[in-house]
């Protein structure tokens, strides 16, 4: 009996879910650019559409053969790309998270954008987004993945430039977009480099590439390149912070859940082949541990209250990274089916921290987007206060947010990172320790910003007249905020997730015991009780008063990577274009097309003004000039 | 010796060649009209000459429609001459070169 | 025999008073010069046996076309001996076109393949122009849609030359 959904095969719904976002943006782009009601209705019926489709397909049960398929696309010689589904556990995880997140912020939307001139396009980039996201979810090979990733940069592109009349937005919205270029350059050269050595960037049979050494090592990290670009790692994490330019759930979805998420993703299609390339594990393992420490540090001395979850988000990516790099290939004993299974464990750790994390940090995103909203767009924590009394459901939503983040037990981020912390403790110590000073960091700058914004008394007039937004606003709060708390619960009977992902959740690393739990409650008292402790209810930041040193060492630490863009930026960059510009200007402009080809025509325009003397009596010589060559030619002395 | 259909050829090419030798010498614009017509009646002698050779009609009455025409051309070349000398006060060629460049 | 003698003599006439026409100074004299090559052209004809046309020649071009001609000379008061001289490039340029025009005629005409023509002698081919009937039939069957046309043709001349000789007020010169 084939499977099917309400009498469609499973790949019809796929390719709904699919295509009902990029119908819904072509219908807002062409039709509803006026009516900014109407499309942000239509944009959200279609991510509900998204988010049935997506949840049947995963909780439906059906997998692999009943929803792959594929199709060619075009054929050069030898070389054939084609566009297809692969849909296992991995991809319907993914889209259970892209849809569920997206829904929720475009409900949020609803409210949040209200006001806003430009909804239409507003919605129709996030119906782009949708898209876009969904097509990497569903890819079966390296080359759709990459047309979609163009894809997703674009529409960052088109929503953080949103606000385009601020020039800061528009800067950022290149920046985004000149950076994960970058990224993808690698990543590119990587696919190339797949398809030379492999002969197939698809995605299933890769998993059967058996090159090892050099090859493979040196293709696993130029494929990392991308996940670098993407997911925001060090050195090319500089566009995240910038990307909250954009409306703040943009900043929810995009920046937080799904889209820098689709760097680990790919790293987790990838799995076969960077399990046989050690070297190149290794260095994703180090690039994510930096990129957490670097950014949990940075993230300290930030005064705007996007900032500092933007940071954070580029903390815990930087986990998920390590997680990936730590993960081995070993053979473990399964007493049960008594023989050997496979187990990957850095995949698993990275997915569910991906999942996790996309539930609170979207839903500390979108708390903020509500108190930035009740403040009137006052985005300055410094500026904020005492909104506890003010905001109370955002109040009590975010708090979960945070706990969930620093690691709270029995909530979803304790689980999560304790797998991560497990899987370093087991594999490489070293790691282990940054990991572990980064979880304490983690606690404690989100507990400086949760006291600073909730806390205290009322800095400013805005925050003194705060209010919650409406239902539109309050119930995706709600609603993320109850996956935060059961998000983490992978067995038993609070688990969510049923035996649907279980190709995914069985990689998970398992810690148990109150070892665990212990050095949990360690990690957030050291950190947040510190925070509590030591930032005071004041208009400026205690550390920048109480301690100069630290806070200017960590202002610089987080202006060195852009501050050394700019210097190679303004010196290499710019001299090289101005170099090119000029070889342009004098050969190619100059000689070629004013000289040759510009000459050419006005020498013939010079010619054919000549003829126009005026005069009779040459025009009668031309006509005999004509009638002595048609006689040559009819006496047949021209031929 | 007979006189053949040549010698008549000959005699239209010369009149046809002297024609157009007037039309690049001179600078009065009348007499180069007058020489067009030369022109024109070069070709009619050649016509007459090969319908009386080929024994047909059609030359001739080509012939016919010639002259016509030829004298309408005239009619309307010299209006227009006029025309333009009462814009010019000249009716030398070199100096009604208004479509230079 | 005596046609012989008397093309020639035509023909040298013609010949003649066609270079007169070009090379002489005085217009009204260009113009009498051309009168007289027209009535050479029109002996031509008769020798060729087409009277019709010789006659037609002799009223419509020797008789109107020049006549027009020295209205107009007269009118536009050019005929004086007041003519530049010619250029030397002029003169060159000129004989060089001349030239180059003849020999490319000749050629033609000696190369035109007379062979099957030029064998014949007039005494044995019949003048079919000579009868005036023949023009009548001809013209008024198969040639009938080109003689309403040339009718046609005639009166849009005659408007034509009337629009032209009106005085054009208000027209600023090009120059």
């Amino acid at each position: 009996m084939t499977p099917s959904v309400f009498g469609y095969s499973p790949t019809v719904i796929a390719l709904l879910t699919l295509l009902t976002p990029l119908a819904s943006a072509l219908v807002i782009a062409l039709f509803l650019r006026r009516a900014g009601s109407i499309a942000s209705l239509v944009s959200t019926l279609t991510a509900a559409v998204v988010a049935a489709g997506g949840l049947t397909l995963a909780f439906g049960g059906f997998r692999d053969a009943a929803v792959n398929a594929s199709a060619t696309w075009l054929t050069l010689g030898n070389f054939t790309l084609t566009l297809g589904i692969k849909f296992d556990d991995l991809s319907a995880l993914m889209i259970s998270i892209v849809g569920v997140v997206g829904l929720c912020v475009h409900v949020f939307s609803l409210g949040y954008m209200h006001d806003d001139a430009a909804k239409a396009r507003y919605f129709g980039g996030l119906s782009i987004f949708m898209f876009s996201m969904l097509g990497i979810v569903l890819a079966d090979n390296l080359f759709m993945i990459f047309i979609f990733w163009e894809l997703v940069g674009f529409s960052s592109y088109l929503l953080i430039n949103h606000y385009h009349e601020k020039q800061s937005a528009a800067d950022a919205s290149k920046k985004a977009f000149i950076v994960n270029r970058v990224g993808d350059f690698g990543f590119l050269l990587g696919i190339i480099g797949c398809y030379y050595a492999f002969h197939t960037v698809n995605l299933t049979e890769i998993a059967t590439a058996t090159n090892t050494g050099v090859t493979a090592n040196l293709i696993a990290a130029l494929l990392f390149c991308g996940a670098i670009g993407k997911s925001a790692q060090v050195p090319l994490h500089v566009w995240l912070p910038d990307a909250m330019e954009g409306p703040t759930p943009v900043s929810a979805l995009i920046h937080a859940a799904t889209m820098v998420a689709a760097g680990i993703f790919m790293l987790c299609r990838l799995e076969p082949l960077f399990a046989i390339a050690p070297i190149a594990l290794n260095i994703v393992t180090w690039v994510g541990a930096i990129t957490a420490l670097y950014a949990a540090l940075c993230a300290i001395t930030q005064s705007d209250i996007k900032k500092v979850l933007a940071y954070s988000t580029l903390s815990q990516l930087g986990y998920m990274v390590t997680a990936f790099g730590l993960g081995r290939l070993e053979l473990v004993p399964d007493t049960q089916a008594g023989k050997l299974v496979l187990i990957t464990a850095g995949a698993g750790a990275a997915m569910f921290h991906l999942t996790t994390h996309a539930f609170f940090k979207a839903l500390m995103f979108l708390g903020s987007g509500s108190v930035i909203h009740g403040c009137h767009h006052e985005q300055d924590i410094f500026k904020m206060g005492g909104l506890a009394k003010k905001m109370p459901l955002t109040y009590v939503t975010f708090t979960i947010g945070v706990l969930a983040i620093a690691g709270l037990p029995f909530l979803s981020g304790f689980y999560s990172k304790d797998a991560i912390l497990h899987l370093a403790e087991e594999k490489n110590y070293p790691v282990f320790i940054i990991l572990f000073i980064t979880a304490i960091l983690t606690s404690f700058y989100m507990v400086r910003m949760w006291k600073l914004v909730f806390h205290g008394a009322p800095r400013s007039d805005h925050a003194a007249h705060a209010h919650e937004g409406g239902l539109s606003m309050t119930l995706p709060l709600v609603v993320l905020a109850a996956l935060a708390i059961v998000g983490g619960y992978t067995h038993g009977s609070l688990s969510i997730y049923g035996h649907s992902f279980d190709g995914v959740i069985s990689q998970i690393p398992h810690a148990e015991g109150l070892g665990v739990i212990a050095m949990s409650l360690v990690i957030l008292l050291i950190g947040a009780g510190s925070a509590y402790a030591f930032y005071q209810n004041t208009a400026t930041d205690s550390l920048e008063t109480k301690a100069p040193a630290a806070f200017g060492f960590l202002a610089v630490l987080k202006a060195s990577f852009d501050g050394a863009y700019n210097w190679y930026v303004a010196k290499f960059q710019q001299r090289l274009a101005l170099l090119l510009e000029f070889l342009e200007k004098i050969f190619i402009s100059g000689a070629l097309i004013r000289g040759l080809i510009g000459g050419g025509a006005g020498l013939l325009g010079i010619g054919a003004r000549a003829l126009h003397t005026g005069s009779l009596h040459a025009y009668v010589y031309w006509f005999l000039a004509g009638a002595a060559i048609l006689w040559a030619f009819a006496g047949g002395w021209l031929n | 010796m007979t006189v053949g259909i040549n010698e008549y050829l000959y005699l239209s090419a010369v009149l046809f060649a002297i024609g157009f030798f007037g039309v690049l010498l001179r600078k009065n614009t009348l007499v180069i009209y007058m020489c067009l017509e030369l022109m024109l009646v070069a070709s009619t002698v050649a016509l007459v000459a090969f319908s009386r050779f080929n024994r047909t009609m059609d030359g001739n009455v080509f012939v016919f429609f010639i002259l016509t025409v030829a004298a309408a051309e005239v009619a309307v070349g010299l209006a227009i001459i006029v025309a333009l000398f009462r814009r010019r006060q000249t009716i030398q060629v070199e100096e009604l070169n208004a479509l230079k460049n | 025999m005596s046609p012989d003698i008397l093309f020639y003599f035509f023909a040298a006439l013609t010949a003649g008073s066609a270079l007169a026409v070009v090379l002489n100074k005085n217009t009204i004299a260009s113009a009498l010069c051309l009168l007289v090559s027209l009535v050479g052209v029109a002996s031509i004809f008769v020798l060729l046996d087409a009277f019709l046309l010789a006659a037609l020649m002799v009223f419509v071009y020797a008789g109107a076309v020049v006549a027009l001609f020295l209205f107009i000379v007269m009118l536009l008061d050019t005929y004086g001996g007041d003519r530049k001289p010619f250029k030397k490039t002029t003169i060159v340029a000129a004989s060089f076109g001349f030239a180059l025009l003849a020999l490319g005629l000749l050629t033609f005409v000696q190369r035109g393949g007379q062979e099957t023509l030029a064998t014949a002698s007039p005494a044995e081919l019949v003048p079919v122009g000579a009868s005036l009937r023949a023009y009548g039939e001809q013209l008024f069957t198969t040639y009938l849609l080109p003689v309403q046309i040339v009718g046609f043709l005639l009166l849009i001349a005659m408007l034509g030359v009337i629009v032209l000789s009106k005085k054009f007020e208000g027209l600023e010169d090009v120059k």
